[in-house]
């Protein structure tokens, strides 16, 4: 294994780097507790913006599709050679239960397959980790190191000194 | 009298009088990501819009809105979409989403307009088509299957 192999600490600090740009997730709040090639953890704190029925106290269905397309998005990176920019070609969410009021959000994802064209992923989300709320299927797109920022590998795993 | 979605009065009555805005307001996630209805024309269905907000924004360097909120943008749309076109009033639960990723969103007003291509007594599914500058040329679609909960007067 070459030095320059990013160990779990490094990737979960890359991804949230990654993750906390966003300025969507950001304002939630969503945090990494795991990354790495082998698959990604992510948690949402409970908020009532999340709610798609107040009265009944049930999550918005979106809000499931929305940190799956997060969490599979994220599962990329750490399952490349490099780190490339991969837009969501399609994405394919199957509710199996509402989410409730008032409990955190779980959400991991992870790579299965990888071609020269296209990165296959799969996610879980779960509030009672017994009790699935949603699968969702990702497929991203390649673009390759020559659509890739440069400088996109630095940034993500930037010196410590601008974590806050 | 619970001015709620399982209150089978209320939402016969909201119903009737096309209120989609009364529904919207119990809905905190659609309204956080500022979804809206924009019109509706007689016979062309409802028009959705999605306020081009910077807590929507998924990609800062493009810049370009999270696929994820135009994927709940649409999920919205299609929900309420068919609460006021299905032949009864029903409470749709989200069965299944899947969605195409065929533009990038970038950060103006999004539209949504939605088809029940099917409606059973169990099931619906309804198309959702998404587009920014130009209705041909949608930045996404998605197919959802919906179930199609009675409301009965006892839940209320």
């Amino acid at each position: 294994m070459s030095s320059d192999t990013p160990d779990a600490a490094a990737w979960r600090r890359a991804i949230t780097r990654f993750v906390t740009v966003i300025p969507h997730t950001r304002g939630f709040g969503l945090t990494v507790l795991e990354a790495g090639p082998e698959r990604v953890l992510l948690r949402l704190p409970w908020d009532d913006d999340l709610l798609g029925d107040s009265t009944r106290g049930l999550l918005h269905g979106g809000v499931a599709t929305m940190l799956l397309d997060t969490a599979c998005g994220s599962s990329v990176l750490p399952a490349l050679p490099e780190p490339e920019v991969c837009p969501t070609l399609d994405l394919r969410v199957d509710h199996y239960r509402p989410g409730v009021t008032g409990q955190d959000l779980h959400v991991e994802a992870r790579v299965v397959s990888v071609t020269a064209s296209v990165v296959f992923t799969e996610g879980r989300l779960w509030q009672c980790a017994e009790r699935p709320i949603a699968r969702g299927i990702a497929n991203f797109m390649r673009l390759g190191a020559r659509n890739t920022p440069p400088g996109f590998k630095q940034a993500l795993f930037a010196a410590e000194n601008d974590h806050d | 009298m619970t001015d709620a979605f399982h209150d089978a009065e209320w939402l016969a009555r909201t119903r009737q009088q096309g209120d989609v805005t009364a529904w919207l307001e119990r809905m905190p996630y659609a309204r956080r990501i500022g979804v809206s209805v924009e019109s509706a024309e007689e016979g062309d269905g409802l028009l959705f819009r999605l306020a081009p907000r910077e807590d929507n924004i998924g990609n800062v360097l493009l810049p370009a809105l999270h696929g994820g909120v135009v994927s709940a943008f649409m999920e919205t749309a299609a929900t309420l979409d068919l609460m006021l076109a299905a032949r009864e009033p029903r409470l749709p639960r989200v069965v299944d989403v899947s969605i195409d990723y065929l533009r990038t969103a970038r950060v103006v007003p999004t539209l949504a307009r939605c088809e029940l291509l099917r409606e059973g007594r169990r099931m619906a599914n309804v198309r959702v088509w998404a587009w920014q500058s130009d209705e041909a040329s949608p930045v996404a679609t998605a197919r959802l299957h919906f179930a199609l909960a009675e409301v009965s007067a006892q839940d209320a």
